[in-house]
């Protein structure tokens, strides 16, 4: 399916399915991509803030989507995801959850072995 | 937006998941809610989908009068 999507994604007039599109592919472009509050570096919202800097101490290299430029980006975004809270973050392409799961998983190890996992078995 | 209590966020969540035990404190003031719940409709699910069962308990008030919520879920140990 080839349409002007493709290349203006950041024009706000995008619609629901629109932006859809574009969450599976910035996901499945990226091997970690958050959609917070706030730009990287500049979070707008602690819990934003919070999985950036963990991704930032594992120094992992990850992409941000500020939901915050167009009120139709965080709506897309919970009726794709099912899920209510910003930040999102997605590992490999796949949904991992909010700050809570995110930091939950830091601290067991297991989002630095998610990460190795997708490192070393691309999957596209 | 009327403003709702730990309480009553508490009660919500147990009576969308019977059998669950919450844990709700604010923090920040009053917007921003921090809860532990252990409930056995947990059990064998992955944590996004224990999260959403709780998001699920609280539609209309995530992004409302909840602006923030801490979460952290758990199936019941076992044997208790």
């Amino acid at each position: 399916m080839a349409d002007t999507h493709d290349t203006d994604d950041r024009m706000p007039s995008q619609d629901v399915t629109a932006w859809i599109d574009t969450f599976k592919r910035e996901t499945a472009e990226h091997a970690v991509f958050v959609y917070a509050k706030g730009e990287k570096n500049l979070a707008m919202c602690g819990f934003s803030a919070r999985v950036m800097q963990i991704f930032d101490r594992m120094g992992v290299d990850y992409e941000v989507r500020n939901v915050l430029t167009d009120p139709i980006i965080r709506q897309a975004l919970s009726s794709w995801t099912s899920w209510p809270t910003i930040p999102q973050v997605f590992v490999g392409g796949k949904f991992v959850g909010g700050c809570d799961i995110v930091s939950e998983m830091y601290q067991n190890g297991e989002l630095q072995q998610l990460i190795q996992g997708v490192g070393s078995h691309p999957t596209t | 937006m009327e403003p709702v209590t730990s309480e009553q966020i508490r009660r919500r969540i147990e009576e969308a998941l019977p059998g669950a035990e919450a844990r709700v404190a604010a923090f920040h003031g009053s917007d921003h809610f921090e809860a532990m719940v252990v409930a056995p409709q947990f059990r064998g699910l992955s944590r996004i989908d224990q999260h959403r069962l709780v998001y699920a308990a609280l539609e209309g008030w995530i992004g409302g009068p909840v602006h923030a919520l801490a979460l952290k879920t758990a199936p019941p140990e076992a044997g208790s």
